[in-house]
């Protein structure tokens, strides 16, 4: 299925960045709609206790850490099964990130032009560029490390396949792929693939290395539904009546009452 | 036929509820219900409250506050800011906290005229 978009040839050597190169014309797929993600908020199924657990396949197995990255996700999934994991995203401040951002509940929408592509999560919400305009990426100088990263792209046939390099380390614990505790390095490097399966979900398939906290490359597969026709994306404000603030010391999650105080006890305390 | 569609529609959401926070506040296993009015519906992001004001042992009333789902995953499922009105009766079947305070997680409600909304 196509869309009757075509992709100009773009004359950017011609006035345009050192970086950029021409791309020829080509059509691009039709990703309308509103998408849902299948599979639940966590990347790794062995993980799984219910609590935003996975039901259904799309997910692979343990990440391939090395012993210093292990011991830190073994000590992150002890707090989250207390249920005192410092999970960023509770905070309601900080930009979920990538890949992470390819892993929320709500729903999601897929926008092709002809020189980026926009991945919009309703949760965040977040926004992330993926460049196909035939630049490659910046010199080293210009890539300092961000949430989404920087992401250039291109089209093999209907499948956009697009690297992403300088993202947030996750040192210090301010940058999770997800509510388990997940954690990659700032020398991660994601290739993803993406593109309609012959279900009709969209798929995402993202090979992830990092050499500072895998022995190997990691494969991470995640699906979206479309969803019905007319299906509507709403904002999504986090702060907008956050009354679960989390202790930054010891991870518990209070709950605010109607007199705008904290009315429960952390047990731990 | 509207409580069955509640009733799908609300499985569907507790299943995702927990994506903002940890529930680790709340009891895992048991339910109770409690019996009174509403006071509010903070149809809010990133979840919804239902206020309720039940009557403890002594006769005072108490305001309660239960937790559920986001409005936007709500509202696709067709729970609307209309759903609870301040001052209808109602019966709420929540997961309570674990020390006691007056809130809980959402389960399930059900109105006077029988309607029931979510896991009754």
């Amino acid at each position: 299925m196509k869309t009757a978009i075509l992709h100009r040839t773009l004359l950017i050597l011609l006035g345009g960045s050192l970086f950029w190169q021409p791309v020829l014309a080509q059509d691009t797929p039709d990703w309308s709609g509103v998408w849902g993600m299948q599979g639940g908020t966590i990347f790794d199924q062995a993980t799984r206790t219910g609590e935003g657990g996975s039901t259904t396949p799309g997910v692979r197995e343990h990440p391939p850490y090395n012993e210093e990255f292990e011991a830190i996700y073994l000590a992150n999934l002890a707090l989250r099964d207390a249920g005192v994991f410092p999970d960023p995203n509770s905070y309601c401040g900080i930009p979920t990130g990538f890949p992470r951002l390819m892993n929320l509940p709500d729903v999601y929408e897929f926008a092709v032009t002809d020189k980026q592509v926009w991945i919009i999560s309703e949760n965040g919400p977040n926004i992330m560029r993926i460049y196909t305009d035939g630049r490659t990426q910046p010199p080293a100088d210009d890539l300092w490390p961000t949430h989404t990263g920087s992401s250039v792209g291109h089209w093999e046939g209907d499948t956009l396949v697009f690297e992403t390099l300088s993202l947030h380390s996750s040192e210090g614990g301010t940058t999770i792929i997800d509510r388990t505790g997940l954690q990659l390095s700032d020398a991660a490097r994601i290739v993803t693939r993406m593109g309609i399966n012959a279900d009709g979900q969209m798929q995402a398939q993202m090979t992830i290395e990092d050499a500072k906290a895998l022995t190997a490359p990691w494969v991470v597969t995640k699906q979206y539904r479309k969803l019905p026709e007319g299906t509507r994306v709403f904002d999504y404000a986090c702060n907008e009546n956050n009354r679960n603030p989390i202790d930054p010391n010891t991870g518990w999650t209070y709950t605010i009452g109607p007199d705008g105080q904290i009315m429960d006890i952390n047990p731990g305390q | 036929m509207k409580t069955k569609l509640l009733l799908v529609l609300t499985l569907l959401v507790t299943a995702q509820a927990s994506a903002h926070h940890s529930n680790a506040m709340f009891e895992r296993e048991r339910t109770i219900e409690l019996v009174g009015q509403v006071e509010e519906f903070q149809f809010t992001n990133p979840h919804t409250w239902i206020q309720v004001n039940v009557a403890d042992e002594n006769g005072d009333l108490v305001e309660w506050s239960i937790e559920w789902g986001s409005p936007n995953q709500l509202g696709r499922q067709g729970i609307r800011p209309s759903t609870f009105p301040p001052g209808k009766d109602v019966v709420i079947k929540t997961r309570p906290m674990v020390d006691g305070s007056p809130g809980g997680l959402f389960v399930g409600a059900r109105f006077s005229d029988g309607e029931t909304i979510g896991r009754w």
